[in-house]
């Protein structure tokens, strides 16, 4: 029984945690599909892939996405570069020194990356003062700063990942090729480098990662270079549309991509190693797989992402949603008409109400109500009245003319244009930024 | 003593890779880590001159986060004191919360998934830590909405009557923060808790210990270093966080990066934002520093 609550209560929470986790990305990425122009799913009104075609005709984001490759290539090659030395010193200095060298290089991790972003320039910029340069020199350009601020901090991570793989090195081997004759750079290129390789891969790939997504450090060292993350930045800060969850959508669907190759990779290279043990194969005369998907179930879920994305495309050239969005629009403006009428009867209504209440009062010093009864009449058609028009009798004929008559003299009402149904949506919209 | 580990370390790597190795670590650890701080300190101690010469040295920088501009009217900076403590009290919040949310999953995939279900976990957990975390704030602002799912649902359900505003309230912004560093909670505990050997929990099941005392007597000790670290990465970035609080928050809160970054972009007056920078690294590794020995971890723990 309590083991029963202890697996129940597990599920409920790994199913909370998950929703947590992934939810705001599905629900991000789904809204890149809907019509509507403030990126949402619960009024969903037509399925359409303008979204995409509206970013890939975006200047900024496409700069801005070549700023970021160029900023990577350049952060790659100096963590990697720095960390694989950070590593290879680690393992060979003084113990007692160990604690505080090691300290040093994982500090920037911990370092918040405004701090590094800020001791960036202002270094840089000294230093550039320094040698008597002109604020165009290269010292001061936004890609070097950029690319330096972040291997600060990138070498930090790559040093981790390379240090891992480094402690299982075997020393001797290194001895042997001494032994043998190799110069010390040989013995480096030869042995000690490809052994590290699957290591500075995965250790570039974490650093192009990271690099890509930074905001903090290069919002402070981009200068003329803004990067993806800062456009993307700017674009969400001051407005929002789903032109960005298009964008994610395609990050997240290459993310998922990667994963899936990556993990069919592994399996598969597992899934031969079993069998190279195996001499004699199972032989069964019913359906079976190709070797390459048989137990591996990223492989076919990667085939089937990749033939999603296929038929997506395929039908994005087809696909037409110009009919459903008339459409929509039409029921839309058929809706504000409505809710515009009933924000009109409900002015009246209080007005209504107020008249009522203002008759009431009068009422109760009956000298008044005469005075006003006598004016009321003269005023009909205008609202200053007590009673307003309410008791007018055209008022009775018809709804419609109430309307017009309203609908002309609502902004002019001391609500303002308040129920102005197109203020609702700017309203909205600012609200939300 | 120094000459002789420069000896050993030529003799060890050659005259052509040892050199190499010192000059890229002195670039890195000299020209990138260290000379960038000290720069930093210095010039939060000098008088801004727009000019972009350098100023005399001067202590009005720090003066101006405690006491405000001179001659202003309150006795202390409240607006930015204010928002200094919120920033390190709600990182603070932020860190247990999300210990708890994730010392389970941790032990979860480190004790208890084996095989297909712990990969699948495993990827499940690290796919949204390499989406933008500019996009996973933007994900959380459409969540967050007025017109977003969380109102819907709970308008849906007669919860509430009428849109609340999420934003507003920085509850988006609590939910950011915690959102952006999961992973980082997670994956030092569960590197720690997976060497555990199994047999030990299964020991003390057989000894008859509840489950609870189990998690409080084994593996939480056992798993210090881990939480430590994660607890550590998690405070430092969400009290150094810029963009979910730029993205989520309200428009009446300020994180205390907002004013640096105001002072940097906005203001124009860098030296002041030096200063604030310093304050801010200053007291966040101050008080993980006291953390760490209330615990009793060392730094060496960190990372791993």
């Amino acid at each position: 029984m309590n083991n029963l609550f202890l697996r129940v209560s597990i599920w409920v929470y790994l199913g909370i945690f998950f929703a947590y986790l992934l939810g705001p990305l599905v629900i991000m990425a789904i809204t890149a599909f809907n019509s509507n122009g403030f990126p949402s799913v619960s009024p969903w009104e037509c399925f359409t892939y303008a979204w995409f075609s509206e970013l890939f005709q975006d200047e900024r984001i496409l700069n801005g996405i070549k700023n970021s490759v160029i900023v990577g290539i350049g952060t790659v090659i100096m963590s990697v570069t720095m960390g694989l030395s950070g590593a290879l010193i680690l393992t060979q200095v003084w113990p007692k020194l160990r604690a505080t060298y090691y300290t040093i290089v994982i500090a920037p991790i911990l370092v918040p990356g405004v701090v590094l972003g800020i001791s960036t320039v202002v270094f840089w910029q000294r230093v550039n003062n320094w040698l008597g340069l002109g604020p165009d020199s290269i010292l001061a350009d936004g890609l070097f700063l950029t690319i330096i601020g972040q291997s600060t901090f990138i070498a930090s991570y790559c040093m981790l990942v390379l240090v891992a793989r480094l402690q299982r090195y075997d020393l001797t081997l290194n001895e042997a090729a001494l032994d043998l004759g190799a110069s010390h750079t040989q013995a480096f290129t030869k042995i000690l480098l490809p052994f590290m390789m699957p290591a500075i891969a995965t250790s570039a790939v974490l650093a192009f990662l990271a690099s890509f997504e930074n905001y903090n450090t290069t919002t402070f060292t981009f200068g003329d270079y803004p990067t993806l993350t800062i456009e993307l930045a700017q674009k969400v800060r001051y407005g929002i549309s789903p032109a960005i969850s298009a964008l994610a959508f395609i990050i997240i669907v290459g993310t998922v991509f990667g994963a899936l190759t990556n993990e069919a990779l592994k399996r598969r290279k597992e899934l031969q190693a079993a069998a190279s043990g195996d001499t004699v194969a199972k032989v069964d005369g019913g359906f079976r797989l190709p070797s390459f998907l048989s137990r591996n179930p990223a492989m076919i879920a990667l085939i089937m992402l990749v033939a999603a994305v296929g038929l997506s495309v395929v039908n994005s050239m087809s696909h037409n949603p110009a009919q459903c969005i008339a459409q929509v629009q039409t029921e839309r403006q058929e809706q504000r008409a409505l809710e515009a009428e009933a924000n009109l009867r409900a002015l009246a209504e209080r007005r209504a109400a107020a008249a009522a209440a203002r008759a009431a009062e009068a009422a109760a010093n009956g000298e008044t109500v005469e005075e006003e009864t006598t004016t009321a009449p003269a005023s009909s058609g205008n609202s200053t009245g007590a009673f307003g028009n309410v008791f007018a009798p055209t008022n009775l004929d018809g709804a419609e003319d109430g309307e017009a008559e309203a609908t002309e003299e609502a902004p002019a009402s001391p609500f303002g244009s308040v129920f102005d149904p197109g203020n609702l949506e700017t309203e909205g919209a600012s609200d939300n930024n | 003593m120094k000459n002789g580990f420069l000896h050993n370390f030529y003799q060890h790597n050659g005259k052509v890779l040892g050199t190499t190795l010192l000059v890229v670590m002195t670039f890195w650890i000299g020209v990138l880590i260290i000379l960038p701080q000290l720069s930093m300190l210095d010039y939060s101690l000098r008088e801004y001159l727009p000019s972009g010469e350098v100023g005399d040295y001067t202590l009005k920088n720090y003066r101006h986060l405690i006491y405000g501009a001179e001659g202003a009217s309150d006795a202390y900076n409240y607006v930015d004191l204010k928002v200094f403590m919120r920033t390190i009290i709600a990182a603070i919040c932020v860190t247990i919360f999300n210990l708890l949310l994730c010392y389970p999953i941790a032990f979860f995939l480190g004790q208890v998934a084996k095989g297909m279900k712990l990969r699948i976990f495993a990827m499940l957990l690290i796919i949204p830590y390499w989406i933008n975390e500019i996009l996973r704030a933007f994900a959380l602002k459409i969540i967050f909405g007025a017109t977003g799912m969380i109102n819907a649902v709970l308008i849906g359900m007669g919860i509430l009557d009428e849109p609340f505003d999420f934003i507003r309230a920085d509850v988006a912004l609590y939910a950011g923060l915690g959102y952006a560093y999961i992973l980082l909670m997670v994956f030092p505990m569960y590197n720690v808790i997976e060497s555990l050997d199994g047999n030990q929990i299964e020991a003390a099941r057989d000894l008859g210990a509840p489950w609870w005392r189990i998690h409080w007597r084994i593996v939480v000790p056992y798993a210090k270093p881990g939480i430590s670290s994660g607890c550590t990465m998690v405070f430092m970035l969400s009290a150094g966080a810029l963009a979910a609080p730029q993205i989520l928050g309200g428009p009446s809160s300020l994180w205390f990066t907002q004013i640096i970054y105001q002072w940097f972009n906005d203001g124009g007056n860098w030296s002041q934002g030096a200063a604030y920078a310093v304050v801010l690294l200053v007291s966040c590794i101050i008080i993980v520093l006291a953390f760490m020995k209330l615990f009793k971890v060392n730094m060496g723990d960190i990372g791993k």
